[in-house]
């Protein structure tokens, strides 16, 4: 079975390297960190935090976009390209095929965040701000986030067009970080539907600012190392059942 | 291709462990566990929700920024900030009564909709009363003023902020005079003005204010917030009319009243004729005598 998903996984891997989406993305994200000399001047007195945070918010926002571009069509091109029919024939088992799948583009996420985030150490580096460990962290939570949306990805691939995939995908990003207004609106709410519909919609939707710690981060803010073990438990959870979902859909798909 | 592959081989749809109601089972299960640890989350964010809240609102540089950066879907953002606002407002409420950040927000928000006159309203009253910052409300509402030259609204609210907090009847009058001239203006305004220029600073008439501000508005935060206020200006009221009786009293006996926790000193005053009747602590605390003063045994934190 570990074969099987590894083979698949490490096509997917090769394929997407090869991808101009992601590459150009990459290249994309290093440019804005870069940017951050020329708007250095700007930022009087502010310097460090800029940089900062505009590093971190481009390491984040452009494997987003990895994550929704090329994961929405990640099992669609199969379907597309009919290669979908070569790998069926083989004895790779379906929910083997969608686990690879999304094995194989987490690896290019995480090779993308390592390329992004050495670049930013780099550039922190130069502009001689120091480059604290801390950071890091922020990193490690985006990767949680992006465990997450590529599985919403994955999902919405496995039964729609890659531009409608990427849409939902985008909406429920948009969402996942505004989770906490519809827990306000459960607690403000007079109406007993809206606030059960509202407390349903805020713990059934991923709620994506649990993974967003990029201000505490840049401020120093003391940071507590079991929010972050939650957060990591959370994106498994969740990603293992969005995975669990995709594969049922994919299971029950005529070919 | 296809034609060399055998049944056998062949991955089938609907067939293995996804095809019956296990999966089922099993995504269910794992939304238990994602309810469940989102209930942990919550619970351990709670105790830094304060530094979150700070650091997000200086997470804004400014208005100007987010503006630009909300390109066309500015209301929107505003929005979104009005939701913040409120929830920043609410959590400190119940929390430290600390609004350190709330002038910030407002800011903000009236940067990315200048005309979102609910926003003045709401910014100006809880700046002027909760964060005690009754000229930062006034600026607030100038900037309020010149993006709305035709509303009402806001010159009303500067006019209450200088009759209440500031005392200052004079400015008090001109605002609500200019209020009163805008198009469909809130009838009671000229009275207001009038009363204003009168210099009337009694309860009643605070009283009256406060009444009117609470039916005009559908705000729930701003209807608690007049609750409040009424309230302490009822303890208020209570306090100045014992302070008159005792004063009264020492003046005529050349002795305070007698002031225990058995027999509280407005028993003597009411026995005396000092008062008609003992006035109600609206919060249900005692009054007491300290060196010839009225106090009561509510704590400054419950009346705020």
């Amino acid at each position: 079975m570990i074969d099987r998903v590894y083979g698949v996984a490490l096509n997917t891997f090769r394929e997407s390297i090869r991808d101009k989406v992601l590459v150009t993305l990459i290249i994309f994200a290093v440019l804005v960190m870069g940017s951050a000399r020329v708007i250095q001047p700007l930022a009087v007195g502010e310097e460090a935090k800029v940089i900062k945070d505009l590093g971190l918010s481009a390491i984040t926002l452009f494997c987003v976009l990895i994550s929704i571009l090329v994961g929405g069509r990640i099992v669609y091109k199969e379907v597309e390209k009919r290669t979908i029919y070569i790998m069926l024939a083989k004895p790779v088992r379906r929910w083997e095929f969608i686990l690879g799948k999304y094995l194989g583009l987490m690896a290019v996420l995480v090779v993308s965040l390592v390329v992004m985030t050495a670049a930013y150490y780099v550039i922190l580096l130069i502009m001689g701000i120091g480059a604290q460990l801390y950071l890091l962290l922020a990193v490690l939570t985006t990767f949680f986030q992006l465990a997450i949306l590529t599985a919403v990805a994955v999902l919405f691939s496995t039964f729609s067009t890659p531009i409608t995939g990427a849409v939902f995908t985008f909406a429920v990003y948009f969402v996942g970080h505004l989770t906490r207004d519809l827990k306000l609106l459960a607690a403000m709410s007079p109406s007993p539907v809206v606030k059960v519909a509202s407390y349903l919609l805020y713990y059934l939707l991923p709620n994506l600012s649990n993974f967003n710690i990029r201000a505490e981060v840049v401020y120093g803010a003391p940071l507590d190392p079991y929010a972050i073990l939650l957060s990591g438990l959370y994106a498994l959870v969740y990603t293992a059942t969005l995975l669990l979902i995709s594969a049922t859909v994919f299971n029950r798909k005529e070919f | 291709m296809l034609t060399e592959v055998t049944p056998r081989q062949r991955a089938p749809r609907g067939t293995g462990p996804l095809a019956g109601i296990l999966p089922a089972v099993l995504i269910v299960w794992g939304f238990v566990g994602v309810y469940l640890l989102q209930l942990s989350l919550d619970r351990a964010g709670d105790s830094r929700m304060r530094e979150k809240a700070i650091a997000e609102m200086a997470y804004f540089p400014s208005g100007r920024f987010v503006r630009q950066a909300a390109i066309e879907y500015q209301g929107l953002a505003a929005d979104i900030v009005w939701l913040r606002g409120i929830q920043y407002y609410g959590y400190h409420l119940m929390s430290d009564r600390k609004y350190e950040w709330l002038g910030h927000v407002f800011s903000i928000l009236t940067s990315l909709d200048p005309r979102f006159t609910g926003a003045y309203h709401f910014g100006a009253i809880t700046l002027a009363w909760d964060a005690d910052k009754p000229h930062e409300a006034l600026d607030f509402l100038t900037t309020g003023m010149k993006a709305n030259p035709m509303s009402w609204q806001v010159p009303f609210d500067a006019g209450f902020i200088c009759y209440m907090v500031l005392r200052d009847y004079d400015r008090a009058s001109t605002y609500f005079e200019v209020a009163s001239k805008m198009p469909n203006a809130w009838f009671i305004l000229a009275r207001w003005a009038a009363i204003a220029k009168a210099k009337a600073g009694d309860f009643q008439t605070a009283r009256e204010m406060w009444l009117d501000i609470f039916k005009s508005t559908e705000n729930r935060k701003l209807k608690e917030l007049v609750v409040r206020q009424l309230a302490n200006l009822k303890l208020e009221e209570a306090t100045a009319r014992l302070q008159d009786a005792v004063q009264e009293f020492q003046e005529d006996k050349k002795r305070l009243p007698a002031d225990s926790e058995e027999h509280p000193f407005y028993y003597e005053l009411l026995g005396a004729g000092y008062i008609e009747r003992v006035p109600d602590e609206p919060y249900g605390g005692r009054f007491y005598l300290k060196d010839g003063k009225v106090l009561t045994t509510t704590p400054p934190r419950q009346r705020e």
